[in-house]
């Protein structure tokens, strides 16, 4: 290449426009291939999605633009994205909000699933943190609970979660750190403390975390 | 002395040995007369005792006259008349004693000095002169009986004017002469420039002429013991005694009299050390060089003295050295060591930790009392007054667990918080702001009800802002009823607004079969929709909760 040493214009060859890419659509992701999520159906929760399936339904078609259907014979719920799906993670999104329903969440409580990136469900179980046989196990899930479920509304309300009790499994929706705060006053609940310590443990947290918020 | 009438003595003029003679015999027997006399006659004034005795003495005087030198007596007669005095007798009877006394002390040195061979020549010239020595002997026998008459009453006249003389004349005791004690001294001291030992001599005779009882009792006791003895010269020895050691201290040497001025106050001080060795004397008088000690304060020197002061001083403060202790000097004491109360005696130093209590004094009651009458006229009472508690920060509004199913779901309260902290919406009302607004709303009604029952002019309700359409039909507008207030709220309403019903009302008891069945199938329809409306709303609601209590 010739340099122009000599030239002197002090014009400057004007440099080609940076080429602008518009976001790439889902469909254009997968390059035009069709994702899909089945989620399984317990049988206790059979009867719920029937009764609620409208309401599951309308924010997912509308809102997240994702196709969503029941298949009876297998007794899944099917989903999968249109071309129109505007973000790829709509789909698992859908795909969690359904499965927290199937767990035993309400739609009230899943639909913020799909509202807030940064809700998780944390799972586990009463053996996990100690071994309970028969009567103890009872008694646990028991004191979990409390009268008219009273401790459990009172964790959910001060951290802000959404507590499942099934059998000896526990599920917990939330934001990570409400969850480790339920999940902490849980614990100590199976591991035998009494109401009354566990709320004032929640009263002192909740108000620092307050404090800082 | 009274004056005899009869008058005149014996003999006054022409003295001869005859004379002599029978004036001694007179002199004798007058004597005799005085003697015999009882002692209390002597004590009142008569007139023949006087007589008497101024008779004897003149004749004692002429038997006198011969033994002594005609040069020195200026009298030949005594002149005892009524009209001489006693004084004027006894002054002449001195003329004629004085230089007796001497003549005889003389003779008595002689004798002293005289061998057994002499006493033999005077006893020899004694046989040789019957008559003679008789007479001699006669003269030399009155001549010491005079002496002793003379010396009694001598001592005697001494005795009544020892005090008189004390003061004139220290020695005036017996023997002491102050010549001869100066001849003496300067044949001692003669000796002394020669060399010759007679220091012992010279101490003996210092000391016997301090110490007159022993000595001179030694010396006089070997010599003339049958005819003299201790109380011829001394006087009896309870008078001397006292008298002696009042002497002795006046009785020195010439050394020890110049220094007298200055050791009468260490004589004052040392009263008790002389008298302590003057009793020693008094007892053991021969024992005076043997103990070392008890040597004479009299011969001590100033600086033995000195020495001797020191030296008891030394002894003292040695005892208070090397003795035991008293109780506060040896460290750390125990009560049971020290005797009872000892400590109350001691003024012990120690810190008080407390504070002493105030002094009880008019002055200081007075002040404080003159405070306190001020204070209450003015009344100025230094009362303690509540301070109101100002509130620095807002109360903290505690969170309170609800432990009740929150009726919003998850979703809703984070778009709530979401929602305030962009600050689209209004804050959530506190617990304590529904509670201020349920009081505040209480509060009106309250007050709105006092002010219709004491104020006199009609007030209407107050408006409460409610955004909510109220379904209910009220007025505008509230009027006030003018009617008594014993009539009821019930009795003035009109019929139809107490019951609005439309149709054929008919009882229980008037209805038909068919009636009963049209309203029993009225009730169930009611009854089916309330039912329906139930349940849905359950199912709307608690989805979860259901399941909960299925599992249960």
């Amino acid at each position: 290449m010739e340099i122009d040493s000599n030239t002197n214009d002090s014009v400057i060859p004007s440099l080609s426009e940076k080429p602008i890419f518009k976001a790439l659509t889902a469909s254009e992701m997968s390059n035009g291939k069709v994702q899909f999520r089945k989620i399984p159906v317990p049988a206790h929760r059979y009867t719920p999605l029937k009764k609620s399936w409208m309401e599951i339904y309308t924010p997912v078609n509308e809102q997240m633009i994702i196709d969503i259907r029941m298949n009876l014979k297998a007794r899944k719920v099917e989903m999968k994205t249109k071309q129109d799906t505007p973000d790829v993670s709509n789909l698992q999104k859908c795909a969690d909000f359904v499965h927290a329903f199937m767990l035993g969440f309400s739609v009230a409580d899943a639909i913020s699933l799909l509202r807030l990136d940064d809700l998780y469900i944390d799972t586990f179980e009463i053996k996990d943190v100690k071994t309970l046989k028969g009567e103890h196990l009872s008694r646990a899930i028991g004191r979990l609970s409390g009268k008219g479920g009273k401790t459990k509304f009172a964790i959910e309300n001060s951290t802000r979660t959404r507590i499942v009790i099934a059998d000896s499994k526990i599920h917990i929706l939330g934001s990570f750190r409400n969850i480790k705060i339920a999940r902490d006053s849980l614990c100590s609940l199976i591991m035998g403390s009494p109401a009354a310590k566990v709320y004032s443990k929640l009263r002192n947290i909740t108000a620092r975390l307050a404090e800082m918020n | 002395m009274a004056k005899n009438p009869t008058g005149g003595g014996n003999g006054d003029v022409g003295l001869g040995e005859r004379d002599h003679q029978s004036a001694k015999i007179l002199s004798l027997e007058l004597l005799k007369k005085l003697v015999s006399t009882s002692p209390p006659l002597y004590l009142s004034p008569s007139p023949d005792l006087s007589h008497l005795s101024r008779n004897a003495s003149k004749n004692l005087f002429t038997t006198l006259v011969p033994l002594c030198r005609p040069k020195s007596l200026p009298l030949t007669q005594l002149l005892s008349d009524e009209n001489f005095d006693a004084e004027q007798i006894w002054h002449q009877i001195e003329f004629q004693s004085k230089p007796m006394v001497k003549s005889g002390r003389r003779s008595l040195r002689t004798f002293d000095g005289l061998g057994a061979e002499e006493w033999r020549k005077l006893f020899g010239v004694v046989d040789e002169e019957d008559e003679l020595d008789e007479e001699v002997d006669a003269l030399e026998e009155n001549q010491v009986e005079s002496e002793e008459e003379e010396e009694e009453e001598e001592e005697e006249s001494e005795d009544e004017k020892n005090e008189d003389k004390k003061k004139k004349g220290i020695f005036d005791h017996g023997f002491f002469d102050t010549d001869e004690l100066e001849e003496f001294l300067e044949t001692e001291e003669k000796l002394e420039y020669e060399g010759n030992s007679k220091n012992e001599d010279d101490e003996e005779e210092e000391d016997d002429d301090d110490d007159e009882i022993g000595a001179f009792n030694e010396e006089l006791s070997d010599d003339d013991a049958p005819y003299e003895k201790y109380d011829d010269f001394f006087g009896k020895k309870k008078k001397a005694t006292e008298s002696s050691k009042k002497n002795k201290k006046s009785t020195k040497t010439l050394k020890d009299i110049e220094d007298k001025d200055e050791w009468d106050e260490q004589n004052g001080h040392e009263d008790s050390f002389d008298g302590s060795q003057e009793s020693e004397k008094d007892d053991d008088p021969m024992n005076d060089a043997e103990s070392g000690d008890n040597k004479n304060n009299d011969t001590l020197s100033n600086f033995e003295k000195q020495s001797q002061i020191i030296k008891s001083q030394i002894d003292e403060i040695e005892k208070d050295l090397l003795g035991p202790k008293s109780w506060t000097m040896t460290g750390e004491i125990t009560g049971s060591k020290r005797p009872k109360n000892s400590a109350l005696e001691v003024d012990l130093d120690f810190q008080h930790n407390r504070s002493r209590p105030p002094i009880e004094a008019e002055e200081n009651t007075a002040s404080i009392e003159d405070i306190i009458m001020k204070r209450i006229r003015e009344g100025n009472f230094d009362d303690v007054q509540r301070q109101a508690e100002l509130p620095s920060k807002a109360p903290k509004e505690s969170k309170q667990l609800d432990e009740n199913k929150s009726q919003k779901g998850l979703a809703e309260i984070y778009e709530e918080e979401f929602a305030q902290t962009t600050g689209l919406a209004n804050a959530p009302l506190s617990l304590t702001d529904e509670q201020k607004k349920e009081a505040d709303s209480l509060f009106k009604k309250l007050c709105y009800k006092l002010d219709a029952l004491s104020h006199f002019h009609f007030t209407p309700k107050p408006i409460i802002e409610d955004l909510s359409v109220s379904a209910i039909n009220l007025p505008a507008l509230a009027m006030e009823e003018i009617a008594p207030s014993a009539v009821s709220d019930a009795a003035m309403l009109a019929p139809e607004e107490i019951f609005s019903g439309k149709g054929n009302i008919k009882e229980d008891a008037e209805l038909s079969k068919v009636d009963r069945k049209r309203r029993r199938a009225k009730n169930k329809r009611i009854f089916k929709a309330e039912t329906i409306k139930r349940t849905s709303k359950k199912a709307k609601v608690a989805p979860i909760t259901d399941l909960s209590n299925e599992k249960e």
